[in-house]
């Protein structure tokens, strides 16, 4: 077991949390609609009729909270299967959108917007041999060190950029910003550098400062050793 | 007892327009913030009875808005109706002074009821306090109104 392995569970915490409280909004909605609908029909015939559009409303509503809701389980399905091995292969891709997923409530609550940009080229999906859970906790980690030193109206954009000697996850960050050595200060003394840091050491990777954008590039190697 | 007066803070838009649409059709006013800068400039101009109000939203979160109205308005209850369940967090809302702390998603009447008992204790108090300023008893009266602000 490696030293990240203790910071998973605190990781998986926080992110259950995350996705379990937008869930219970998911059923409040539902709850509050259906009791709506249940208000108007208990009032007389007539009503019904006369508040059709408050029905409709209310329908709409509880079809698009299930919907919402489906699309929470499932993604908290995947991210609880993550551990299913502890070294598997993955597609990064398919792992950078699943993340961003489950930290959107995070950046919400900080007005910042997360985005996924597709790969830059044409071909097979990039896939990693490596410990699934940790290689989150690195993507969640670095888009944490953004949300710390960012303001509000913000956006995040992360995504593979492949060229012929590696893989790279750019985290770029964009909006009101300060000039870039600043920014670069401000993230690099944010409490989650570190953390950022020690997890892409555990996963035998890096994680570094852009040099040319406001961001981090975090790289991994192909097959992680075991 | 005046007509009361709700304010419903929740950024789920959906979810907090739908629950003031159901008060108000049991004749109380509701009120609704999406924020907690919304709501805190809507007790500025218009001051509600009851505050109904959630813990994490963008900008200024539930704890600091419960916080700022205890120390500008003490007389306005608030209700805590959030989905976070976090025991500190609780712990902290009921030292700041919340009059409830309710899990989502709760049950209309059992919302309701909190709702009226918050607004039935924030008279008492003030008739407490009147009946002994009335008595000549001004230390006491003056000893409740700063309980209730406290």
């Amino acid at each position: 077991m490696n030293k990240c392995a203790e910071k998973e569970v605190a990781f998986f915490g926080k992110i259950t949390a995350g996705i379990t409280h937008e869930l219970k909004n998911v059923l409040a909605i539902i709850r509050e609609s259906s009791g709506l609908m249940g208000d108007i029909m208990s009032i007389s015939p007539e009503a019904i009729i006369k508040y059709q559009e408050k029905i409709q409303n209310s329908m709409v509503r509880i079809k698009d909270q299930i919907e919402r809701g489906v699309g929470l389980t499932d993604r908290l399905n995947k991210f609880a299967h993550s551990t299913d091995e502890t070294i598997a292969k993955i597609d990064l891709q398919e792992t950078i959108e699943q993340l961003i997923t489950l930290a959107q409530r995070f950046a919400r609550l900080k007005h910042v917007v997360l985005k996924t940009v597709p790969l830059n080229q044409k071909g097979p999906p990039v896939t990693l041999v490596t410990r699934h859970i940790q290689l989150q906790m690195a993507l969640f980690a670095s888009l944490e060190c953004c949300l710390n030193v960012m303001s509000a109206g913000g956006e995040i954009n992360i995504g593979i950029r492949k060229t012929k000697e590696k893989n790279a996850v750019h985290v770029v960050c964009k909006g009101d910003l300060p000039v870039q050595s600043e920014f670069a200060r401000n993230i690099s003394e944010s409490e989650k550098w570190p953390v950022l840091q020690e997890i892409a050491a555990c996963l035998e990777g890096s994680a570094n400062l852009d040099e040319t954008e406001h961001g981090i590039v975090l790289c991994f190697p192909e097959e992680i050793g075991r | 007892m005046k007509e009361m007066k709700i304010l419903l803070v929740d950024d789920e838009e959906e979810f907090v327009k739908t629950l003031s649409e159901r008060i108000e059709m049991r004749n109380v006013k509701s009120d609704v913030a999406l924020n907690g800068e919304e709501a805190l400039k809507i007790m500025d101009e218009d001051l509600p009875d009851v505050m109904v109000l959630d813990l994490k939203m963008p900008g200024i979160d539930g704890l600091e808005v419960l916080r700022r109205t205890k120390k500008a308005y003490p007389g306005v209850q608030i209700i805590m109706l959030t989905g976070h369940g976090s025991e500190k967090d609780e712990k902290e809302a009921r030292r700041l002074g919340v009059f409830e702390y309710l899990q989502k998603p709760v049950e209309f009447e059992k919302l309701m009821r909190t709702i009226v008992k918050a607004y039935k204790s924030k008279f008492e108090s003030s008739m407490v306090a009147a009946t002994f300023a009335e008595a000549g008893e001004f230390e006491t009266a003056k000893k409740i109104m700063d309980e209730e602000k406290e």
